[in-house]
């Protein structure tokens, strides 16, 4: 059985690009959140085993996203979207509780090695 | 640990770093020791480069890096040690050691390394700098540039694979891994400078868990992007104290010594934490007891006991005894300088590096030191040729010796060079009226107070001639004023050695107490041999002095009646001789009477009238009465 997967980021470029790299790794997108309060909200309908989150999001940022999952399921399995130069947000939320983190430009090989952690 | 600390221990162990490259560099230019110079040295400034790139000591890090690429072409082969590479790497050791201290200083930009970094990069070849820092070669798997943490428990050291994406956080990542294995007591570099990215690939941390080596480097690479880990074997279980400075990081890159870190023994230092508290605890309570009496007296003696005990405990808190090898260990580079400046091959050694001295009293005698030596290689150790023409080894012998004589410190420079010249400062004196144109000859003694006369030894003539003049009179004052003598023992042709004998401490001293009438004086144990009864049998006057046959050997009679002015006392009263050790003499001090030892406190003084020359301080005993602290090297 595949594993289910929720991607939480403002941009469509990023959502497809991460759905792509793992769609063809035998995952399955189960949903898509724009926003903080989204990724929370669908999180909690979906249990998915595995959330991609961007640290930065309209309404609801993504640490504060991670901190309020991690409140309703402390195994939730999410991994950090950033960039370069968000070294302290992505040391704040995995303190939160995200897991692992991927920066971007993504490179699928370091995504999936990244998933695979998370999920290991 | 803040930052702060940390740049004090990098620091500490960057200082202990580029001492060891001095000392390998001595080693490669005599060319002992096959490899290891060049492997120890190379090691040592990969540490600190290591060390200072995460630091972020731009300057530190670019020059260890380029002496590590010469060394490193050195190692494989590709380059010979010539003495233009010598001359350069100890102009780079030079530059990195004010580039660490600068660095730290907060002013890391006013070293001008450009000169010798370009020497550097002409012999070395252009090693660009990224990829020789990060890229390790077969050997810089050994060498992990973080310094094991401090805590308790293994310690784990970390490589992130090259290129790691916000390494920073990764290596936060294994340190959240290690800590579902146990409990992680420590982090270098800390936590902070860690997530800030401030450190090269390399980190370490302490964990305190059950289990194995394996589970932990299996957790270790869970974590990602983990090029390689090693777990040590060896796991420490006793919380390390504040005081003790940790284990070096590479047992290699220190050369001659076991442990180079001030290590105080814990117990003894607790011990003594104990009692000055329990003292302190007791002076409230005396003060309670003293309000209650309401005794003016009483108070007046309580105030003063107060004072006594806080000077007592910042000096318990502040006091450490460090080994001479701290300041000792710059001096063959230093007299290595000196005599390939002026020609001269000279063998230096160095003995009794692991005597210990007050760390203040350390730092205050390192100038009259090199004092010494620059005198013994300059004016006393003969060039080859003249030495050839002497019957003497081509070689010069120099030595440096520390030793332990009860409560004072001995140390000794000794060199095999042509001595002082007796007959030419004879004239000299004489030319000047210092000496009785009657006399024949000088002793020892009156040759060694001749040339150290701030007059006499500065004049031109004696300097370059007589091969001590110089700086004679600052040695011999400065070590005074630190409560010390100096002795000089000179025969031409052969030799001279210079013996400075010292207190252990500079603030506190174990004084004998005599007393004159109804006076006090303290007399520092540093310079007192024995005490005995002074018997008129054993007087007797040789060439109008007074002198004291014992067990065989006479000593010259001082009265400290006489020094303090007061009239001798008439009859049979019974009196005591201390026998006073100066550096390398000994003499009777005939005193009334004798009051015990007792710890004091030494205060300065300024000696205004001439006849108080003397005494090198004052003291207030423990029943608040002042006393005056004889000055024993000043009596003769």
């Amino acid at each position: 059985m595949s594993h289910t997967v929720l991607i939480c980021d403002d941009a469509i470029f990023m959502r497809t690009m991460v759905g792509d790299i793992l769609q063809s790794a035998g995952f399955e997108i189960v949903g898509e959140a724009e926003t903080g309060i989204q990724a929370v909200e669908k999180y909690k309908q979906l249990r998915p085993d595995l959330v991609t989150m961007d640290i930065v999001m309209p309404d609801m940022g993504g640490i504060d996203a991670v901190r309020e999952i991690a409140k309703f399921d402390p195994q939730a399995k999410i991994l950090m979207c950033s960039a370069m130069g968000q070294q302290a947000l992505v040391v704040e939320a995995i303190q939160a509780g995200a897991k692992d983190f991927v920066v971007k430009p993504f490179q699928p090989s370091r995504v999936l090695e990244a998933v695979q952690r998370v999920l290991g | 640990m803040d930052t702060s600390d940390y740049a004090e221990l990098f620091l500490t162990e960057s200082r202990e770093h580029v001492s060891a490259v001095n000392h390998w560099l001595l080693q490669l230019e005599r060319g002992a020791g096959g490899d290891e110079p060049v492997t120890a040295i190379f090691r040592a400034v990969h540490t600190v480069k290591g060390m200072s790139a995460t630091m972020g000591y731009g300057v530190v890090a670019e020059l260890s890096h380029e002496m590590e690429s010469l060394l490193d072409r050195v190692r494989r082969k590709t380059m010979v040690i010539t003495p233009e590479v010598m001359d350069v790497l100890f102009r780079a050791a030079d530059v990195l050691e004010q580039a660490v201290e600068a660095a730290v200083a907060g002013d890391g930009d006013d070293v001008s390394a450009a000169p010798v970094l370009e020497r550097l990069r002409a012999m070395g070849g252009v090693t660009p700098r990224a990829e020789a820092a990060i890229a390790p070669g077969p050997m810089d798997e050994q060498l992990w540039t973080a310094p094991a943490p401090e805590g308790t428990g293994r310690v784990v050291r970390v490589r992130l694979v090259k290129d790691t994406p916000l390494r920073g956080v990764r290596a936060f990542l294994v340190v959240q891994a290690l800590g579902r294995l146990g409990e992680v007591t420590g982090v270098s570099p800390v936590l902070a400078s860690l997530q800030a990215n401030e450190f090269d690939l390399d980190f370490a941390v302490r964990l305190r868990t059950d289990a194995l080596p394996a589970e932990i480097a299996g957790m270790v690479r869970s974590a990602g992007d983990v090029a390689l880990v090693q777990v040590d074997e060896r796991v420490r279980g006793t919380p390390p104290a504040a005081t003790a400075i940790r284990q070096p990081p590479s047992e290699a890159s220190a050369p001659a010594h076991a442990a180079r870190h001030v290590r105080i023994d814990l117990r003894r230092l607790d011990a003594l934490m104990n009692l000055i508290g329990e003292l302190v605890i007791t002076r409230g309570r005396l003060q309670q007891i003293g309000a209650q009496l309401g005794d003016p007296s009483l108070d007046e003696t309580l105030a003063q006991a107060s004072r006594l005990i806080g000077d007592l405990r910042d000096e318990i808190v502040t006091s450490r005894m460090v080994p001479v090898w701290q300041v000792f260990d710059r001096f063959p580079r230093l007299v290595r300088d000196a005599a390939r400046g002026l020609g001269k091959q000279i063998d230096f050694t160095i003995e009794g590096k692991d005597i210990e001295l007050d760390r203040s009293m350390l730092e205050e005698i390192g100038d009259p030191i090199v004092h010494l030596l620059r005198n013994a290689v300059d004016h006393g150790i003969e060039g080859p040729e003249g030495r050839e023409r002497a019957g003497k080894a081509r070689e010069g012998r120099l030595v440096l010796s520390a030793a332990r004589d009860r409560s004072a410190v001995v140390i000794r420079v000794t060199d095999d060079g042509r001595g002082i010249d007796r007959v030419r400062v004879i004239e000299k004196a004489r030319a000047a009226g210092l000496m009785d144109a009657a006399k024949p000859d000088l002793s020892d003694d009156e040759l060694v107070r001749l040339v150290s006369r701030p007059g006499f030894s500065t004049a031109e003539r004696v300097t370059d001639l007589s091969g001590r003049g110089v700086g004679l009179d600052a040695v011999l004052s400065r070590v005074r004023a630190l409560g010390g003598s100096v002795d000089v023992k000179t025969q031409a042709g052969v030799g001279t050695t210079v013996t400075l004998r010292l207190p252990l401490t500079l603030a506190i001293l174990r004084a004998l107490l005599t007393r004159v009438d109804a006076e006090l004086y303290a007399v520092p144990m540093t310079h007192v041999c024995e005490t005995v009864e002074l018997k008129s049998d054993r007087l007797r006057t040789l060439r109008g002095r007074e002198v004291l046959t014992l067990r065989e050997e006479v000593l010259p009679l001082l009265r400290l009646r006489d020094i303090v002015g007061l009239p001798r006392r008439a009859g049979e009263a019974r009196e005591h001789v201390i026998v006073l050790e100066l550096a390398e003499r000994r003499a009777g001090l005939v005193v009334d009477g004798l009051a015990g030892q007792e710890e004091i406190v030494v205060k300065q003084y300024d000696p205004v009238r001439s006849h108080m020359q003397a005494f090198s301080g004052a003291t207030i005993l423990g029943d608040g009465a002042p006393a005056l602290i004889l000055d024993v090297s000043s009596l003769s």
